[in-house]
């Protein structure tokens, strides 16, 4: 291979891994712009979506799921991971609502860190019944059937497929969030009460059901992720965790409530990550904190993050 | 700290109630509970006691059914989690990395044991100086940002810590498999640490508890001590309203970042003791479970009180080592019990209740957030000032 093909291949693979970091760290960033709430729990929302998403897999497939059972057996394979990627989000986003109504609510007016200490209580109690209820091993969340085998690229030869899918269907997400919150009225009064929620509700605009869905839109994210990522990782309880720090480090490094920098930091992550992999594999975890000190260093807000609306 | 001039102690401490009878004829109790003195007698009977009841009293220990290494334990992480408190309960700062400091100093401990000296004393002096060290380069960076960044930025340290001692230090560190060099020598010279103290085994046990319970008593002093200072009150001002206390002319800044080391010099002491007492070191010491558990035995406890974290640390370590173990929950005083039994046939609660233990620690951890802010400690304080409004004091 040319050195040429393992410097793109590195970059792909840089690009797959942030991909994940931002679907889950676009869902944390907005909530913790709009609501200023932070969410220590988002890691457990990931998780709910991974093991929905292995379940319904599981459930609806045509070798001994459901489907076989009904007698469509003839309809193709993997068609249990599309359900599962539409039907998850759905989940995690009525999980999310819950949560803004029960968990969240009555805590805007704590301080922040009884925010905190709520949300990573509530982070181990889901941890812990999943735990309890499909016990504490690994579990092997398959690739869909349609795919899983690799794919030839032009100068890097052949790619898994499931990656490149990674990758678009990232795209495609941010591409609908970034609409919704830019271009649409919803969006307007979400990022105006961002901005000034006292102005906004003296303008007549009760921001307490925009504040609901921003909360359900942000699980929801977290369930896609949970769903697109279930197949890189080996599934067990505490894969919530794991992809809890390295998302908070993408708002961080992006700038909290900035859906572009929470794209920028999760591939400048997912790029370290994959580059360092390649170089100094010893380094490669270290890497990502090392450069979050950097950019903290010199900016304290984050790359796209504004002065005036971090706290 | 209640306001309010009180003529009866309050619940201060669990074994100090004899201490607190004699007390009780003096004029100005509330002010002899508040004196320095008063407060490190009172700890050092309790720390001396505290192994006795726990594993050796009749009765007591055959209720709580516990054992001196997990005395020893509950003391070492009790330290802990007082210095967390420092830093949580006084200036608001929530930290989830304290594991660096705590882990840090484990394993400066261990590599100067086995490389430099290994009297107990250096010992703990070079894992403290270590955890300052690091907490004053940590804070530095952390501090960058307030409130809830900073409870990200610990966090996201915490673990670069952890990946340093797991990789590209594993040459030191041991990687995975933890630090096993650790070297202890005699105390002083003189005293073995594994041996039982002639004459005191019953009350105290081994060196090693000694050794502990002596550096807990230093530590619970010097926090008594920093928190009556002024320097203390500035860390209150802080907690209250920091814009404030920046506007009357203190440095906010610098005040937080003392705060932090002086908190992650607690965790370093705690660090460096634990080594002593486990003689290895795991990687898993640096990990963020480790700065989590600190906060939960901290805000199970009872931030803003100097005892609330220990009686916390206590609790956590209690249900963690005794509890986890219970296969069945049974009501308390039936079935075959060593004591006290009411009904030989045991009444069973809930069945596989181990297992549950860290479900049932998260579902209390979040009520206690929600409900109780002041933890257990300030739980019983309220119970103790209700009881004694019913006994008609005031």
């Amino acid at each position: 291979m040319s050195v040429l093909a393992e410097v793109v291949t590195v970059l792909l693979n840089g690009l797959q891994q942030g991909a994940i970091y931002v679907l889950v760290a676009i869902g944390l960033s907005i909530i913790l712009g709009t609501l200023k709430f932070v969410n220590f729990a988002h890691g457990a929302l990931y998780l709910i979506g991974t093991y929905a998403g292995l379940l319904i897999t599981l459930e609806i497939n045509v070798t001994d799921g459901k489907l076989a059972d009904w007698g469509y057996a003839t309809i193709g394979l993997g068609w249990g991971f599309l359900a599962a990627l539409i039907i998850v989000p759905i989940i995690v986003f009525g999980v999310g609502l819950l949560m803004e109504r029960f968990v969240a609510r009555p805590f805007y007016d704590r301080p922040d860190t009884d925010q905190i200490l709520l949300t990573f209580g509530l982070a181990i109690v889901i941890q812990e019944v999943f735990k309890i209820l499909f016990g504490g091993q690994s579990y092997n969340f398959a690739r869909p059937g349609w795919a899983s085998g690799q794919v030839g690229l032009p100068i890097i030869g052949t790619f898994p497929e499931w990656r490149l899918y990674i990758i678009g269907i990232t795209a495609a997400v941010v591409v609908l969030v970034y609409g919704l919150i830019e271009y649409t009225d919803f969006g307007l009064v979400v990022r105006a009460g961002t901005r000034d929620a006292e102005m906004v509700e003296l303008l007549g605009i009760k921001l307490s059901r925009p504040y609901l869905m921003v909360f359900g839109v942000g699980a929801a994210l977290a369930g896609v992720a949970g769903v697109v990522g279930g197949p890189l990782y080996a599934v067990n309880p505490n894969i919530g965790t794991e992809v809890l720090v390295p998302s908070f480090l993408v708002v961080v490094i992006g700038g909290v409530g900035s859906i572009a920098g929470a794209v920028l930091g999760g591939i400048l992550i997912g790029e370290t990550l994959a580059v360092l992999v390649a170089v100094a594999p010893q380094w490669s975890q270290v890497g990502i904190y090392v450069l979050a000190a950097v950019v903290l260093l010199a900016r304290p807000q984050g790359l796209l993050g504004s002065e005036e609306v971090a706290p | 700290m209640s306001d309010e001039p009180t003529e009866t102690p309050e619940a201060t401490d669990e074994t100090g109630s004899a201490v607190e009878r004699t007390q009780r004829e003096l004029p100005s109790w509330e002010r002899i509970r508040r004196s320095e003195l008063f407060v490190v007698a009172t700890t050092t009977v309790a720390v001396a006691v505290f192994p006795w009841l726990f594993a050796r009293a009749p009765v007591v220990s055959g209720v709580l059914q516990g054992y001196q290494d997990l005395a020893t334990l509950i003391l070492i992480w009790g330290i802990f989690a007082m210095g967390f408190n420092l830093l949580l309960g006084y200036t608001g700062l929530l930290s989830f990395g304290h594991a660096a400091f705590w882990g840090g100093a484990a394993y400066a401990a261990g590599v100067f044991s086995a490389q430099v000296s290994s009297s107990p004393i250096l010992i703990i002096l070079a894992g403290t100086s270590f955890a300052a060290l690091s907490a004053w380069i940590l804070g530095f960076v952390s501090l960058r940002r307030g409130g809830i960044y900073f409870a990200i930025l610990t966090l996201a340290f915490g673990q670069m810590a952890y990946y340093m001692a797991l990789a590209p230090l594993s040459g030191i560190t041991g990687g995975e498999n933890g630090f096993t060099g650790v070297e202890l020598g005699k105390l002083f010279g003189v005293f073995d640490l594994r041996y039982p103290v002639p004459a005191l085994d019953w009350l105290v046990g081994t060196w090693k508890y000694v050794l502990v319970g002596a550096v807990a008593v230093l530590c619970v002093a010097a926090a008594n001590r920093i928190l009556h200072s002024p320097y203390g009150m500035v860390f209150r001002a802080i907690r209250e309203n920091d814009q404030r206390a920046e506007f009357v002319g203190l440095n906010v800044w610098r005040y937080k970042l003392m705060a932090f080391i002086i908190s992650g010099t607690f965790a370093g002491v705690a660090g460096s003791l634990f080594t002593i007492y486990s003689a290895y070191v795991p990687v898993s010491s640096f990990y963020w479970t480790t700065s989590g558990e600190v906060v939960i035995m901290a805000v199970l406890g009872g931030v803003g009180s100097l005892f609330g974290p220990i009686l916390g640390a206590g609790v956590y370590l209690y249900v963690e080592n005794i509890v986890s173990g219970v296969q069945q929950l049974t009501l308390p005083f039936t079935g075959p019990g060593e004591w006290v039994t009411l009904v030989q046939e045991p009444v069973v609660v809930l069945d596989g209740f181990g297992a549950y233990w860290h479900l049932i620690l998260g579902l209390v951890f979040v009520a206690v957030v929600v409900l109780f802010p002041r933890g257990i400690w300030g739980l019983l304080e309220d119970v103790g000032s209700a009881v004694r409004r019913l006994g008609g004091g005031r």
